[in-house]
């Protein structure tokens, strides 16, 4: 578990708010060079991992985890060392007064998301501010800041890791990194001559910003089959029980209208037949996943959604259940070593 | 004066808990006391220094220990904590932010998922009724195991010098005024700063909640001037009027005429302000009339007494995210340093 939470720590420590995501490349290859075969970085910053198994002509297995997350991203540099954004991605603009981020220019700079005291904010105010009337406070004077920054440079969550009780942690960025060290750790422990695929891992690009890069990445790749990982909504946070799974329940196997029902039923039997412990949820239209974008890709894609739970997601407090990762590197696992899916 | 200034606002102290805070002070007050002075405690938290000067005014300095904070008022049955606020905090600032007990264990305040929101929820004003600490419990039972119903906490924020001189942590208010108090108490014990009044410190307990000790420390020892030390809320941020503002942080200590608590004596207060024009200390005059702090205690206690306030302009107060600017400190360490040096005005 403390390897788990390493790799996790790792992978957050890097700001990757979609678009940005060819920034992490020497962490990428700095975690992986040992584990994969071969690293690639595609021109939309898609990272390609691949493990090949002893097998003649195997199966091509594609494992897609997004590496990107919500940010935002700088218009203007105004008087006072204040700086306006707007957002890239689903950002959560209601978490933003008084928070801390860290601006991307020439060098890395400490930020606040500003706040007005009630009693001198415009009167009977009943909503929260909205993005363009919030600003980042430097603490510069705007000629040093325009040194520094420029318009279009990325502004993402400062780098907090919290433990909390019983393996729950809590950071930005777990969507989707949560999912992207699970992978990884999943391929560092696997035995290769039981590997039944060449395992193509996508750690992706732009998912945020509409499930953009993994789509891209599979056309290169033509799999046989994928399985998209990422995050869903867990209970606890105000979430309706059954729009959501549960921390510590283990990683869930989706079930939608756009996930391939063979796959998921081949999986769903696999892990009951293992004893291995997952849940289930249902998501019966969209899945609002990378698998959207796959299952489309080239002449087609068989695609299955395995999801880890999480609270409070796109917030500088998201927060997983290190168990719930170990839990997907285990079904990963599973799936590598099963041919009859 | 930054090292402490670090090490206080990062002790615990929420009100009516000021212990960790008082101990820090205490020992600095120990190894820091000037000869002919003495230190004392009253029954409700408070931790004084008498510097004694026979025959002068009394001059009673106060800034207080405590900040704004949490407390744990219902636990859930699957582990969710219901908490309600210490002091005045605006719910806007709440949301994933994190949160630190006494303990030590860390949690975080949550709320339900942008992407489920209705399109009328996403712009209301949170309310903390609608609110629920998380810190990784998955049962009451587990959560009972961490913390109690009554149990305080506070933000878990760090200390981070940031820009040009700005200073971010939980609790600067008013660990600006402890720091600046002890700053000047050494002063005084290492005989750079002399002494022309009869002269107490006083660090109070329970400002934010309104209950002020800075009201039993009045009436203990009778004070003839005041001079209290805070942090005053301003809105100096982009998008802000200029008439909105209130004050600049940069800009130099603030000096009050009025707030919404207490009318400033008027004749210290220009005292006060030309000890700093004619020092060349950087100060500015408080421009809306809001807020308010101990002195309205101090001025109305015990006889009345002549009261000036001293203030540092605080972007983001009671928030996380606490924010001033150190050249303001060091105006107000200076402006007090001349007050006690100077005595009454002739």
């Amino acid at each position: 578990m403390e390897r788990i939470k390493n790799t996790l720590m790792e992978l957050c420590r890097e700001m990757t708010v979609s678009g940005y995501e060819y920034r992490a490349e020497g962490k990428i290859r700095a975690l992986c060079g040992d584990i994969f075969d071969e690293i690639k970085c595609d021109p939309m910053g898609n990272f390609v991992l691949v493990k090949k198994s002893k097998l003649q002509n195997a199966p091509k297995l594609l494992i897609d985890g997004h590496f990107d997350t919500v940010g935002m991203m700088v218009t203007d540099i105004k008087k006072g060392g204040f700086l306006s954004v707007v957002n890239i991605g689903g950002l959560d603009t209601r978490v933003l007064p008084a928070t801390e981020v860290t601006v991307y220019g020439k060098q890395e700079i400490y930020g606040l998301v500003t706040s007005t005291p009630p009693h001198l904010r415009r009167a009977g105010a009943d909503s929260v501010p909205k993005l363009e009337e919030l600003y980042i406070d430097t603490g510069y004077s705007k000629e040093e800041l325009e040194k520094i920054v420029s318009i279009g440079d990325p502004v993402g969550y400062r780098y907090v890791f919290t433990e909390m009780n019983d393996g729950y942690v809590t950071t930005s960025g777990l969507d989707d990194k949560a999912c992207v060290c699970g992978i990884i750790e999943a391929i560092r422990d696997i035995d290769v001559s039981q590997l039944k695929y060449d395992v193509y891992v996508t750690i992706s690009a732009q998912e945020e910003t509409g499930k953009n890069g993994s789509a891209r990445a599979a056309f290169g790749i033509e799999p046989d089959i994928a399985i998209i990982t990422d995050v869903n909504f867990a209970s606890g946070d105000g979430t309706p029980d059954y729009e959501c799974i549960k921390c510590k329940g283990g990683a869930s196997v989706d079930i939608s209208s756009l996930t391939d029902r063979r796959l998921t039923r081949a999986i769903i039997k696999l892990l009951s037949e293992k004893g291995i412990k997952h849940q289930i949820i249902c998501e019966p239209g969209r899945t609002y996943t990378n698998n959207e974008g796959m299952l489309v890709s080239g002449r087609g894609v068989r695609t299955a959604v395995i999801s880890v739970p999480l609270k409070n997601m796109h917030t500088p407090c998201e927060t997983v259940n290190l168990e719930d990762i170990k839990s997907l590197k285990e079904i990963l696992s599973a799936v590598m070593y099963e041919e009859n899916l | 004066m930054k090292e402490l200034l670090k090490e206080l606002s990062l002790a615990f102290g929420p009100s009516g808990c000021e212990d960790g805070v008082r101990e820090i002070i205490k020992s600095y007050l120990m190894a820091n006391m000037p000869t002919d002075s003495e230190i004392f405690e009253d029954k409700s938290g408070g931790i004084y220094l008498h510097i004694k000067g026979e025959g002068k005014p009394k001059l009673m300095v106060c800034a207080h220990m405590d900040e704004v904070g949490f407390m744990v008022t219902h636990i859930e049955e699957n582990g969710l904590l219901r908490f309600g606020c210490v002091g005045g905090i605006d719910p806007i600032v709440l949301t994933a932010k994190r949160v630190v007990f006494e303990s030590g264990h860390k949690g975080s305040i949550i709320a339900k998922p942008v992407h489920l929101l209705s399109e009328g929820e996403k712009d209301k004003r949170p309310k903390v009724e609608n609110m629920l600490i998380d810190i990784g419990a998955n049962s009451r039972n587990e959560a009972e195991k961490l913390t109690f119903v009554g149990e305080f906490f506070t933000f878990d924020s760090d200390y981070v010098e940031y820009g040009e001189g700005f200073v971010k942590c939980k609790a600067l208010d008013d660990r600006l005024g402890c720091a600046i108090m002890c700053k000047v108490i050494s002063d005084i014990k290492n005989g750079d700063l002399s002494c022309e009044y009869d002269l107490y410190f006083a660090f109070t307990c329970r400002e934010e909640v309104g209950f002020s000790g800075a009201l039993g420390a009045t009436e203990m020892i009778k004070p003839d001037y005041a001079v209290v030390i805070e942090s005053k809320a301003v809105a100096d941020v982009f998008g802000v009027s200029d008439q909105k503002k209130v004050c600049i942080l940069g800009d130099g200590a603030i000096v009050s005429f009025a707030d919404l608590g207490t009318i400033y004596d008027r004749d210290f207060t220009r005292h006060v302000m030309d000890l700093c024009e004619r020092n060349e200390i950087k100060y500015q005059v408080h421009r809306v009339i809001s807020g308010g702090n101990d002195s309205r205690h101090i001025q109305t206690n015990a006889g009345g007494c002549r009261v000036a306030l001293l203030s540092a302009a605080s972007r983001y107060i009671h928030s996380p995210a606490d924010v001033v600017h150190y050249d303001d400190l060091d105006a107000i360490y200076k402006a007090l340093s001349q007050v006690i040096a100077n005595g009454e005005r002739k």
